[in-house]
């Protein structure tokens, strides 16, 4: 058997054992919608550790992790700050939601929105925005997969080829077994990337310079420049203060904003999972200082990677590492991109159907779970046929859905936690502040300080959201008090439980 | 400690965490040496923040719980 025939046979033994665990997980859950979207809100401890961990690191951070560390030095290390910064709060506002979704039978962050602050036009925009933000990010994703996958077998099976298949498995567990299935293939990604990055990270640097000491003593003597943020941009030069700062705060503020992480928070068994999830992220986190430390080993390779994203494959295949180590090593790659991939192809679906469909149309409980299995599919297709262009916009594309995506915070903070809210200020909030953040990205030069659009964008939209709120007439009490703790009682029960 | 103490602790935390970690309350901190475990003391800080985060938040959860039961 020729090397990277073995190598592909690890490949297909995860593939296998994924597609399994998919299919297996779906068969306790039931059929209803509430089962596809939100799991039954059956989700223990163990799943919600890794579906957490694993949703929100994605290929992005294995594959371009190490990127950023290569090319762009300490640059990275806003990866390290953000993720912990944005999660703790999750210990508060998570139980909350999960809270409010329980009794007014919410299973998506737009639901939320819309029940505190009726509007259909909130309800379709927040369909819009989260479409616009996934499918390039789901797009990334696939790539991802496909290039793992052809670097490792000398291109016998080509990107089109290994991202097809890859996420035609994704797709085919998703539909059976909905949210159930992305929890307990999670569990068995998120080991999967741990353990490898891990390994990886701490076996290369002794390979190649005798330990971490000696490789940044190196790096210290020959490229400083790369070891004290804000480091470099794309283009090599020194990144600015106010862009390493920005991208921190708009990371950490949009973090669970994005709906397939904040619809989560529907699905955990009790509060207890979700504060218990908050508590223990942290230890998921620190898997970025080995996949650092794997991009630091790349800085004084003599050779270069066609592109810095390849630096971890690149390593793992010029250093002579073992043909089934170097599987391991893609499985590991492939569960960080199929983990977040899964999760954001359900999150889509879910979303349009629930938010951007059903508030226009009756549909029983059977067909929309079937729309949003053909929406699945679709997405799905939409996003691999751009896989397959390679076009570097994307990852443009992506960075900006962070300026979008942070701009949801105001208002759910809004809807959970200020009695004097209203939809018109909500409304109007959320135009102002996406409007300013679609501008400077499109406009990023006028960016005053580097500043990100998405932090320029809630500078507009907070003072508007609090402005115009109070210059329309309150809400009426007993409506906010089934969305704000009261400081002496428990929530109001609603009088009537929707489905 | 009370909950709202504990509560004002772990949200000045926080905040403490955001300004260290940005401009330019990171610049005291932005050095190269002394190196962690063979790490830029940089790249170690952050790492310890994070792990203490962890430790705090697990502080807290225990405050938050016994209030919780009462």
């Amino acid at each position: 058997m020729e090397r990277w025939q073995l190598i592909l046979a690890v490949i297909v033994v995860y593939l296998a054992i994924t597609l399994g665990i998919g299919l297996a997980a779906g068969r306790r859950s039931s059929k209803s919608v509430a089962g596809f979207v939100a799991g039954d809100r059956e989700f223990g401890l163990l799943v919600m550790y890794f579906v957490t961990g694993a949703s929100v690191f994605s290929a992005f951070a294995f594959l371009g992790g190490p990127g950023w560390a290569y090319s762009r030095g300490a640059a990275a290390f806003y990866i390290l700050s953000y993720g912990v910064l944005g999660m703790a709060p999750w210990y508060w506002i998570g139980p909350r939601v999960a809270q409010v979704g329980r009794r007014m039978g919410y299973v998506t962050q737009a639901q939320l929105l819309v029940g505190r602050f009726p509007s259909r036009f909130l309800s379709v925009a927040i369909a819009t925005l989260t479409l616009v933000a996934f499918v390039p990010y789901i797009t990334l994703q696939m790539r991802g997969a496909g290039i793992v996958i052809e670097a490792v077998t000398d291109g016998h099976v080509s990107l089109a080829v290994g991202a097809g298949v890859a996420y035609g498995i994704v797709i085919v567990y998703v539909l059976r077994s909905g949210v159930v299935a992305v929890g307990w293939t999670n569990t068995f990604q998120g080991i999967f990337m741990l353990a490898i990055a891990w390994a990886l990270g701490i076996y290369l640097p002794f390979r190649l310079y005798g330990g971490i000491g000696p490789m940044f003593e190196q790096i210290a003597a020959a490229r400083p420049e790369l070891l004290t943020p804000p480091g470099l941009t794309a283009s090599g030069d020194p990144w600015t203060w106010g862009g390493y700062s920005t991208a921190i705060l708009v990371s950490a503020i949009g973090l669970q904003m994005w709906p397939h992480l904040f619809m989560k928070a529907f699905t955990a068994r009790n509060d207890d999972i979700i504060r218990r999830t908050v508590i223990l992220f942290p230890t998921f986190q620190l898997f970025l200082v080995p996949v650092f430390l794997i991009g630091f080993a790349g800085v004084l390779f003599p050779e270069t990677p066609p592109s810095s994203d390849f630096i971890l494959p690149f390593l793992v295949l010029s250093t002579g590492l073992p043909a089934l180590v170097v599987g391991l090593f893609c499985a590991g790659a492939l569960s960080a991109s199929m983990s977040t991939g899964d999760a954001l192809l359900h999150g889509a679906a879910s979303v349009v159907v629930e938010d951007g469909v059903r508030p226009f149309m009756d549909l029983s409980d059977e067909r929309q779970r079937t729309v949003m299995q053909v929406l699945i599919v679709v997405v799905g297709l939409v996003a691999y046929w751009q896989a397959l262009d390679a076009e570097s916009s994307l990852v443009q594309l992506l960075l900006g859905s962070y300026g979008i995506i942070s701009q949801l915070a105001p208002p759910v903070l809004a809807a959970l936690y200020w009695r004097r809210a209203t939809t018109a200020g909500v409304v109007a909030g959320l135009l102002a502040g996406a409007g300013t953040a679609v501008f400077f990205y499109i406009f990023g030069e006028l960016r005053p300080l580097d500043l990100h659009e998405g932090i320029l964008g809630l500078m507009v939209h907070i003072p508007v959201l609090i402005t115009v709120s109070l210059a329309t007439p309150a809400q009426d009490t007993e409506h906010v008090a089934h969305f704000v703790e009261s400081r002496t009682a428990p929530f109001s029960q609603p009088e009537t439980h929707h489905a | 400690m009370s909950l709202r103490r504990t509560r004002w602790a772990a949200a000045a935390f926080l905040l403490f965490f955001l300004v260290v970690v940005t401009w330019p309350g990171i610049l005291p901190f932005n050095r190269v040496e002394p190196r962690i475990l063979g790490m830029p003391f940089i790249m170690a800080w952050q790492t310890g923040l994070l792990i203490l985060t962890g430790i705090l938040l697990y502080l807290v959860d225990r405050v938050e719980a016994r209030e919780r039961k009462k």
